[in-house]
């Protein structure tokens, strides 16, 4: 029995040393390692190797297979998370701040020249500033707009539209391009669009997340009532773009990108809602002709934007050779990159300009550059509360919008519900923090 | 050193590995999610942790989603009691003699091999309104019998054959039909009649003693007399145990559902206690809040258990 205890012993510390010692070495040839959680589209590759090959003592790794939220949290309070960290909205931000993640580079970065404030698109200063502090630079910008299949309009001999435009003209429009078979089964999609795109509607119609100063929910103004109205009027009074049921026919085999993007390179959609990183897919659509217009709107010529940016891990031990990747996301070889790849458009305004970027000669048939451009300059960043957690905040929304999508409530009901629950939180979360309390106080001027 | 002892020290040795696991990985982690219960510990804030005695617990006794979320997890748990009768007549019925026996135990054991993540997409797939399949053959018995109903929108819809509301805890008529939660039960369904019980199932009817079957046979006893006076009391031990291991998955279950089929929605509906304490935790970082709700389930889970052990026990004996 001794025997065959030490026997056993001994071979599983034989087998434990053996794989200690073949682990895989994360530091190439002497060079200094930096994961980076971003998602895997495949154009990070090429932005990836154009770092390494500028910086010959790094080496940039991807991990796209910890980029959510509390796997970055978790790992790094556990002291095992990545050095570079994407952040695609102000809630992300505000977690990562408050959890004594993300780096403050306010000062490094203004020492090497970069003012996120002053050189980028505004719409992405949410995901990079939190409390006038810059944490990270935005990575790219993508503005939302109206994507054409001018096939489709073409065949029907239907004119481009002309913009700016409303919704009630998009409408018109978005009916006149959707066809049914007799038996009402989408054949062609008028508009194509993803219900967690629910802002760019919100900001359309001039409506708001949460007051200006943040200290109460503003789902239940007129206007954000009236933007989740159209989305659903969309569906179930138009009937110009799928319900629930006909969506969950359409789910696309997966890989990256969304099944939105699919359905619409395939021809089946006229119109679609979304951002020029599209192209990244549909440039390997065969015979798809493309056209983009701006947004329609009903207050505010406006769109939301899905950009994201990149932030240092505050307890990684390689912060500053993590910072060298903040500096090269502000260079102009990147921003140069993202144009050509159409990985949305460069954040920094200076280099998303000019004949290079308006004419890419290796994609002459994309001549309308300019107009995402144009449609950036109105884009709104996501907004964010201090006096609530944007998770919750983002549950609630999230719950009430689905009970508007599969049509169990009015839209005005959903939103006055929403605000409600999210004010109800926020009074919840002024009880437990005296600070925060004090704060939304001298803020409103009454108590919560 | 004597024999004895130095037995001791091997077995010792030989129990160490796994108990110094147990203690480091399962025991650790319970007794600190205790004491995190009585924090308000937020990943988010991690510094100002400080502790709030039972506030935890008196904030999730005022939850709405709590009481709904529970509701759910009981709505899922409506299909054990169909599940296991389901297990005990295919177990009977594999274990007659007849050829390829073999063959048809291994099938219909073959759910519990394949990934569950597999059979959810596939589920999710056969739920599908408009292509899936059983909306399918729904179309066809309908069209055969001559009605114009609508099929169910399944995972799409948040109606339930009990009319359950969607954000509280109440009954209501709107409600009423098949809807996400119904979905999900069935599939629990399934998936439990060809699992683990009605292998536990076939183990214990192998045991039992041919003799009894027989005896009553000749007495002329059909075959349900058989079944109810011979077979069911002589099963009692086994479905005990079926019933207080189902009782305690059927609690904890929920959460790979919700996650890969359903995202929990829609508007909460597929949302288990085991989702909720994952949401709380990894979404919201609500650490202490969710080990609050992780022990107030283990309580609920213990005082069922016990009332099972009471009750059931004296069903054995009798």
């Amino acid at each position: 029995m001794k025997l065959e205890f030490a026997a056993a012993f001994a071979c599983l510390t034989v087998v434990s040393v053996f794989m200690w010692k073949s682990q895989p070495n994360q530091s190439v040839q002497g060079k200094t390692p930096l994961v980076w959680t971003s998602d895997d589209n495949p154009l990070r590759k090429e932005q990836i190797d154009l770092f390494n090959r500028q910086h010959q003592s790094l080496n940039l790794q991807l991990d796209p297979n910890n980029q959510g939220l509390e796997k970055v949290i978790v790992q790094s309070l556990a002291g095992v998370g990545p050095d570079l960290i994407d952040c695609r909205d102000a809630n992300q931000l505000a977690a990562y701040v408050k959890a004594g993640i993300a780096w403050d580079v306010t000062e490094e970065l203004k020492s090497r020249g970069i003012d996120v404030r002053a050189q980028t698109w505004a719409c992405m200063h949410p995901t990079a500033i939190y409390d006038n502090r810059v944490y990270g630079v935005p990575t790219n910008c993508a503005a939302n707009a109206i994507w054409l299949n001018r096939k489709v309009f073409e065949e029907l001999k239907v004119p481009i539209p002309k913009t700016p435009w409303t919704w009630q003209e998009f409408i018109a429009l978005s009916q006149k391009l959707t066809k049914r078979d007799s038996s009402g089964r989408l054949e062609r999609i008028g508009f194509l669009f993803d219900w967690w795109n629910a802002y760019h509607f919100v900001a359309t119609f001039g409506g708001r997340e949460f007051t200006p100063d943040g200290t109460r929910s503003d789902l239940d103004s007129p206007q954000a009532i009236a933007s989740i109205q159209l989305m659903h009027d969309l569906v179930y009074k138009y009937k110009v773009t799928p319900s629930p049921v006909e969506e969950s026919g359409m789910a696309s085999a997966g890989g990256w990108g969304s099944g939105t993007i699919n359905t619409f390179g395939s021809n089946r959609a006229a119109m679609a809602l979304g951002g020029r990183w599209w192209l990244a897919n549909m440039r390997s659509f065969k015979g798809l002709q493309l056209s983009v217009v701006a947004s329609p709107f009903d207050l505010v010529p406006a769109c939301s934007t899905a950009g994201r940016s990149t932030l240092i891990n505050a307890r990684s031990p390689r912060r500053k050779e993590a910072l060298e990747f903040l500096v090269y996301l502000a260079s102009k070889e990147y921003g140069a990159l993202i144009n050509d790849q159409a990985d949305g458009i460069s954040a920094f305004k200076a280099q998303s300009a000019g004949p290079a970027f308006e004419n890419n000669p290796r994609h002459p048939e994309e001549t309308y550059n300019s107009t995402w451009r144009q449609v950036t300059e109105t884009a709104v960043g996501q907004e964010g509360s201090p006096y609530i957690n944007g998770q919750v905040a983002k549950r609630i929304f999230d719950k009430q919008l689905d009970l508007v999508r599969v049509d169990a409530k009015s839209a005005e009901q959903a939103m006055k519900d929403a605000a409600r629950e999210v004010n109800e939180e926020i009074k919840k979360k002024l009880a437990e923090d005296p600070i925060l309390f004090q704060r939304w106080t001298s803020a409103t001027g009454h108590a919560p | 050193m004597n024999k004895q002892k130095r037995n001791l020290l091997i077995a010792m040795a030989f129990l160490l590995p796994n108990l110094v696991g147990f203690l480091i990985f399962t025991a650790g982690p319970v007794i600190f999610s205790l004491f995190a219960s009585l924090t308000n510990w937020n990943l988010q804030e991690p510094k100002s942790t400080s502790y709030i005695g039972g506030h935890n617990f008196v904030e999730l006794i005022q939850d709405k989603q709590f009481w709904t979320y529970l509701l759910n997890t009981l709505y899922f748990m409506l299909g054990i009691p169909v599940s296991i009768a389901g297990s005990l007549w295919i177990a009977i019925l594999l274990n007659r003699k007849l050829k390829f026996m073999s063959a048809y135990r291994t099938i219909m054991y073959l759910p519990s091999f394949t990934s569950g993540v597999a059979l959810m997409i596939l589920w999710k797939s056969l739920y599908n309104p408009d292509f899936g399949a059983i909306n399918g053959a729904l179309h066809s018995l309908y069209g055969f019998f001559g009605l114009h109903w609508d099929t169910p929108q399944w995972l799409l819809s948040t109606k339930n054959l009990a009319g359950l509301e969607v954000e509280s805890v109440e009954l209501s008529r709107s409600q009423f039909g098949i809807g996400a939660r119904d979905a999900i039960m069935y599939m629990g369904i399934w998936a439990g009649i060809g699992g683990s019980n009605m292998l536990l199932y076939m183990a214990a009817l192998t045991n039992l003693p041919e003799e009894l079957v027989e005896a009553a046979s000749l007495d002329g006893a059909g075959r349900w007399r058989v079944f109810r006076s011979i077979i069911w009391p002589q099963l009692a031990p086994t479905t005990f145990f079926i019933v207080i291991m189902s009782t305690i998955g059927g609690f904890q279950g929920g959460f790979e559902q919700a996650r890969v089929m359903t995202g929990g929605g829609p508007a909460g509906t597929t949302t288990t206690l085991s989702y909720y304490i994952y949401s709380k935790a990894f979404e919201e970082f609500r650490m202490g809040y969710a080990s609050a709700v992780s022990w107030i389930l283990f309580a609920i889970i213990f005082a069922i258990t016990l009332a099972n052990w009471k009750f059931g026990q004296r069903g054995l004996n009798e």
